[in-house]
């Protein structure tokens, strides 16, 4: 049904919004697009539906070259954007009979199928009410009917529970799995509710930063983390805990660590099994620790680990680029920023790491919608010393322009690869 | 292309006739204009060399053409709401001709523009102007307003895909109205103003639209007059609707 392969669009700005996104949809699957804000999603369905022009890459939507056939996609893919594009003054029926005809579709057929969808979605005693008066779930099912109208096989919904109570989200997960079901839709739909992508789709494709990081089923993605994994929460935020809970972190039967705020999730082969030895390191290290859980492995991990510090990083890069280096300096952004700038001489690596990272989880709050995942990764995998965290230095390589300036600089990966156990190196100097 | 726009067209008018209290504000306008610029320049009438016996007589064509600038000049504005809105975007995932999206917005504003115009024409003839009601003339008049309203709706499209923002949109609606009304006979006739204004009044689409209306609605009939304003009229209409729809073709991000 889709193919994408290398797509690759540049806006006039000079942002990369796609950057050689490959992608297939099965017929007949629900496929979700799942990534933090700014990750491409909307722009990738925007190419998709014939919307938006590419730069570079192959683009086969619905079957069709969205190139040279564009007009042959249009006539065969149903859309419900974000911005719902229904006009409130008039019915529901009004809405359904355009849309009908801007198909090109006999007054009758519509007729039909208005019919036909309006029970199907429950919208019958809506019908001839203006949309005005319809609550969020309500205009939602119009919505998604009125794209229907003209029995697409392939259908773009971007972010269709967006801004939903839980009940009319549930209500239209309900649906959308029954179109599936029943009328064989296939269906490509982005979110950045974890849930959702869970719950909906046959397989979910992570994006972020306009590539598709990993593609599989939930249950594929799930498996692919590295056990379960201990959340630690601790009495004091003190660079000493801090430094502690990092060399906490680093003992063997640890796989990746990876900081969340102020809290640490550590990823265990065995939870139950590691609970204790974890708290044993922990007065081993004199670590006061206020909570901790274990937590089976989620979308959520995944996501963590896929999207993890580039989190809104490439939204607006240049932007942010200022702030991350007014607080990396000690201007006061970060809560322990002041710390690490004592430390950044001697302790080397992860001091400044984690410094630079906290100061960019601040950054990003304000656009942060919702989400409770803060960036601050930092990812000590599988005895790979010389290279501790591939991922943050694959983003710093991949990025372009903002980030990239900043991972050469002053804390080059070098500063952090020579010494990858920083967080022992810090407990030293204590 | 024409169905597409035919349905198009429909889904604006009544969406316009549903906002009733929208349409009666815009008539307010002309009629404060008309009361206003009426009592202002009452004893210019009675200079010697003026036209008219009444100033309200003379003014009427202007005021016509006036509803005609500022009612079709707020069609960008609604443009760049719908493509807020995701109404556009709606538009153009579908079938639809890019040429009809356009098209229908722009003739929804001339027919309502024609509408607001005919109801102050009525107006103005209950408070004692002199107007032709012959309704031969009068659609020759409402020819002229058509196409005016025409070209300025497609101006204002265009603008707004251009320029992509309400604020300077509203500002370049606002320096093309009101300076060309006064480099125009509407409101002075051309025997009283300076050389340099009939210069610029030569080239001036809305003076061939103020003084083709009079030609016909107001005193003498001079077919002749109305005849030279209507082919402008049309090349000035065909010439922004050409460049309005070229614009829009070429959005695309």
């Amino acid at each position: 049904m889709i193919r994408v392969k290398g797509l690759t669009k540049v806006f006039a700005s000079g942002t990369k919004a796609l950057d050689g996104l490959d992608l297939e949809v099965e017929s007949g699957e629900i496929m979700a697009l799942l990534g933090p804000n700014g990750a491409g999603k909307t722009t990738a369905i925007r190419v998709l539906s014939t919307l938006s022009g590419f730069d570079a890459g192959e683009v086969i939507s619905a079957g069709y070259n969205v190139d040279s056939d564009g007009e042959k996609v249009r006539q065969s893919i149903g859309v419900v954007a974000q911005q719902t594009g229904v006009d409130y003054l008039l019915t529901g029926r009004e809405n359904m009979m355009l849309q009908g005809r801007m198909y090109r579709m006999t007054t009758n057929d519509i007729k039909a199928r208005i019919d036909e969808l309006a029970s199907y979605f429950d919208l019958n005693e809506a019908l001839d009410r203006l949309v005005s008066t319809y609550s969020g779930g309500m205009r939602r099912k119009l919505d998604i009917a009125t794209a229907l109208i003209h029995r697409p096989q392939l259908v773009f919904l971007d972010e269709p529970t967006l801004g939903l109570d839980i009940k009319s989200r549930k209500m239209l997960w309900a649906y959308i799995e029954k179109l599936n079901k029943e009328l064989g839709l296939t269906i490509l739909l982005t979110t950045h509710y974890l849930e959702e992508a869970d719950n909906l789709s046959h397989r979910v494709s992570i994006i972020c930063a306009g590539k598709i990081r990993v593609v599989g089923t939930p249950e594929e993605l799930k498996s692919g983390v590295k056990g379960d994994s201990v959340i630690l929460e601790f009495e004091n935020s003190e660079p000493a805990t801090q430094a502690a809970a990092n060399a906490l972190g680093e003992q063997d039967f640890i796989k990746e660590k990876v900081w969340e705020g102020n809290k640490l999730r550590l990823y265990v082969e065995n939870g139950s099994a590691s609970v204790a030895r974890i708290a044993q390191a922990a007065a081993d290290n004199g670590v006061v620790i206020k909570s901790l859980s274990l937590s089976q492995p989620s979308l959520d991990d995944v996501y963590l680990i896929h999207t993890g510090t580039s989190f809104e990083s490439n939204e607006e890069e240049g932007a942010d680029e200022w702030w991350k280096q007014w607080a990396g300096k000690g201007g006061g952004g970060g809560k322990w920023s002041k710390q690490w700038d004592q430390q950044e001489d001697d302790a080397g690596g992860d001091a400044s790491l984690t410094d630079g990272s906290s100061g960019e989880a601040e950054a990003n709050e304000g656009s942060n919608e919702g989400s409770k995942e803060k960036p601050s990764v930092a990812q000590s995998t599988d005895g790979a010393a010389e290279q501790p965290w591939p991922q943050q230095s694959e983003w710093k390589q991949g990025d372009d322009a903002g980030s990239g300036q900043w991972g050469q600089g002053e804390w080059g990966k070098g500063d952090w690869s020579k010494d990858g156990s920083g967080g022992d190196n810090r407990k030293d100097g204590k | 292309m024409l169905a597409d726009t035919w349905h198009l067209f429909g889904k604006y008018m009544r969406i316009t006739i549903r906002m009733p209290m929208w349409s009666l504000f815009t008539l307010i306008q002309p009629l404060i204009w008309l009361v206003i610029f009426g009592s202002l320049f009452k004893n210019m009438a009675q200079l010697p060399g003026f036209p008219t016996d009444s100033y309200i007589d003379y003014f009427i064509p202007g005021v016509l053409i006036m509803t005609v600038l500022f009612g079709s000049s707020w069609s960008g504005v609604s443009l760049l709401r719908e493509i807020t809105a995701g109404t556009v975007d709606r538009m153009l995932v579908s079938p639809v001709s890019r040429v009809s999206i356009v098209l229908s917005r722009i003739l929804h504003s001339a027919v309502q523009v024609v509408l607001q115009v005919l109801i102050i024409l009525i107006v103005a003839a209950l408070f004692g102007a002199s107007i032709t009601l012959n309704p031969f003339y009068l659609l020759l008049g409402m020819l002229i307003v058509f196409f005016l309203a025409v070209a300025f709706a497609a101006l204002s499209n265009g603008f707004a895909i251009a320029l992509q923002r309400e604020e300077p949109l509203v500002m370049i609606g606002n320096l093309m109205t009101l300076p060309l009304m006064f480099f125009s006979t509407a409101m002075v006739p051309a025997a009283f103003m300076p050389t340099w204004i009939q210069n610029i009044s030569l080239v001036n689409p809305i003076n061939y639209a103020v003084e083709s209306v009079r030609a016909v609605l107001v005193g003498d009939i001079e077919l002749g007059l109305y005849a030279k304003g209507l082919v402008v009229l049309i090349v000035f209409a065909g010439v922004t609707l050409a460049w309005a729809v070229n614009t829009f073709n070429a959005l695309r991000d």
